[in-house]
């Protein structure tokens, strides 16, 4: 037991023995603390029992490297020797550096074409799925197999099927298109890629959607048959306002998954060779902090893509209560 | 892909007449439905499908017959070779690796994010909502702002075992850090330890209880759903992750599937049949745990989605 006498102290620290990590003793308190009851008292030590991993891990693997990502991105340092402060250059030089606007390119490009595609053909499949049918979650178990898959073997896969040879170019044939070289052709390299994320993504944002879809109360639907609704009515004026928290969510998990995309391009398009289309911020990260071993600079990309990620996140957000209606 | 031209709402069907007319077009529909709904279903199993024949074919024959053909005789030496493919080392070892990995950092990931959510979600503490937000606001800061910090954190950890005398070269920094909370856990936990009604937690302190004989004896067993789900999804997450082992993990014995796999295709350029095998090979376990534990995923995505 951690409190012996019943007695806590609303205004003191948790005991010395049981504070492994402080934050929660230093959080500010606004207003008056509420008296305590007796059984209760004594909590906040079992709460820091209980948060001391938390606590730990949230200093040491997330608050602090943030932090600690920022200073280094002030430095020149290869890990061998002394890091030299330099200030501003690391982020001076990225922008200027053609690599490194590549990849913010592609980046830009691959997010804001892969949120809404992904989001739309989710929101048509997951009306489609929709259905009280016997049978149905088996029907369901097929659209959802891509969600447990590594996008490292997928992505083998896919450039299988891109290849020259492959099954997209057989098809292509078929219709008497001539073979296409797919992530081999600078412009078709990103568009190919996205393809075969969406493929990947959709049971994810199909499962978010169809809960959304199935927490819609009937009697809405009904109220406006009544008034003589069609289909399109119904979707625009029942389905699309009370979904919206729904999309709403897939939107932020999908924007932010978008903007860290590596897997595939990793595997895919081989992004080491100099002149290649299809680095991504998060591959330049990788490639300049542990192939190259130029770690300001790479913390300088990262805090980019921090700052990036931070700042549609909070457009995104504002936005919110122009389109999303809670119920 | 066809989308079936069905009612697409769910209102129910209102149908109740029972004229053999309506109930033939009504059978009609569903025929149409079912059918349409496992020819998208087979779509989207497209790159499914074929992986699993170009893995049964010979070399020659990937290029030259028909894509859509089954293969002329069933070869299985694909899969052997595949196995023993790179020197030293089987397919095997790459196995041993991811399930280790992701084995602990699901461990790790079950014992504090259910120890974060009960504090979280049952006890009272100053500060509580600062410090609930703050973690979730830890939700959305991209993983690769750590990494270089965190690499050197790895580096400057002593580990006498290893080639470097530190962390790296070990799998070390690929579960160690989920034994120190997380985010999607504790949020997921929390909320199913929220649903548990507090007169249980309230008997059991009348009767003597503290706070952890609560959570071990209360919530942790009424919690085996949500901690499944949570369970799946690490194990999941583990199994997949290419860019941690990619940093971490130098020499090929200790390489997880997934590195494997992405080693394997630089060395095996163009022989498709032994890369299928492997990519099937690698993908096989998230498969079947998938169609053993589909309610989970559907659950943990479901749970996160709404209530975020």
């Amino acid at each position: 037991m951690a409190s012996s006498s019943g007695l806590t102290l609303p205004g003191s620290p948790a005991g010395p023995e049981a504070t492994p990590a402080p934050p929660v003793g230093r959080t500010p308190v606004a207003g008056p603390v509420r008296p305590r009851r007796g059984p209760r008292a004594g909590e906040e030590r079992w709460a820091l029992l209980f948060l001391a991993p938390t606590l730990i891990g949230l200093a040491v693997l997330s608050v602090g490297p943030i932090l600690a990502t920022l200073g280094i991105s002030l430095t020149s340092w290869d890990m061998l020797t002394v890091p030299k402060f330099v200030g501003l250059d690391n982020y001076t030089n990225l922008l200027g550096d053609d690599r490194f606007l590549t990849a913010l390119r592609n980046t830009f490009f691959y997010t804001f074409v892969s949120v809404p595609l992904g989001l739309g053909l989710a929101l048509a499949l997951a009306m489609t799925l929709n259905q009280r049918i016997r049978g149905i979650s088996w029907i369901r178990t097929m659209y959802f197999l891509p969600l447990v898959t590594s996008s490292t073997a997928i992505a083998i896969v896919w450039l299988w099927m891109y290849s020259p040879t492959g099954l997209i170019n057989h098809a292509l044939a078929i219709v008497g298109i001539s073979p296409l070289r797919w992530v081999a052709d600078p412009t078709l390299a990103m568009p190919s890629i996205i393809a075969m994320s969406t493929w990947q993504g959709l049971p994810a944002n199909v499962i978010i959607f169809l809960a959304g879809l199935q927490g819609i109360p009937t009697e809405y639907y009904d109220a406006v048959s009544v008034d003589g609704a069609g289909r399109w009515a119904r979707f625009r004026f029942v389905t699309v306002p009370l979904l919206t928290p729904s999309i709403f969510f897939t939107g932020i998990l999908a924007l932010i998954g978008a903007f860290q995309v590596f897997d595939q391009v990793y595997v895919m398009a081989n992004p080491g060779k100099p002149g290649s289309p299809t680095i991504t911020l998060v591959y330049f990260i990788y490639e300049s902090g542990f192939r190259n071993f130029h770690m300001g600079v790479a913390s300088a990309a990262a805090w980019i893509l921090f700052l990036i990620v931070a700042v549609f996140t909070l457009i995104y957000f504002r936005t919110q209560n122009r389109w999303v209606h809670y119920q | 892909m066809s989308a079936p031209s069905v009612s697409v709402s769910s209102s129910g069907d209102s149908w109740s007449a029972h004229s053999p007319r309506r109930r033939l077009a009504r059978t009609g529909r569903r025929v149409t439905l079912y059918a349409g709904l496992v020819a998208g279903g087979l779509a989207m199993m497209i790159p499914f499908l074929w992986m699993v024949s170009t893995s049964l074919k010979a070399r020659s024959e990937v290029f030259s017959s028909a894509p859509f053909s089954f293969p002329t005789g069933l070869h299985w030496e694909n899969y052997s070779n595949m196995w023993f493919a790179l020197p030293g080392v089987t397919f095997g070892t790459f196995f041993q690796n991811s399930l280790f990995i992701a084995s602990m950092a699901t461990i790790g990931q079950l014992i504090t994010c259910s120890m974060a959510a009960y504090a979280f979600a049952v006890l009272e503490f100053r500060g509580k909502r600062i410090l609930f937000a703050l973690i979730l606001a830890t939700l959305i800061i991209p993983f690769q702002v750590v990494l270089v910090p965190n690499f050197v954190l790895y580096r400057y950890l002593p580990f006498p075992w290893s080639d470097s005398g530190n962390w790296i070269g070990t799998n070390l920094p690929l579960w160690v850090w989920a034994f120190f909370g997380g985010a999607f856990g504790t949020f997921l936990i929390r909320q199913f330890f929220l649903t548990v009604p507090s007169d249980l937690a309230d008997a059991a302190r009348v009767d003597g209880a503290n706070p952890w004989q609560i959570f071990i004896s209360i919530y942790v067993p009424l919690a085996r759903p949500a901690l499944a789900t949570l369970a799946i999804f690490q194990f999941m997450w583990s199994w997949n992750d290419l860019l941690d082992p990619l940093i971490y993990l130098r020499d090929l014995p200790s390489y997880t599937t997934t590195v494997g796999l992405a080693f394997f295709q630089g060395q095996y350029i163009g022989n498709w049949p032994v890369m299928m095998a492997g990519a099937l090979v690698s993908l096989l376990p998230m498969i079947i745990l998938f169609l053993v534990a589909q309610r989970y995923f559907v659950r943990g995505i479901t749970i996160s989605g709404l209530k975020g």
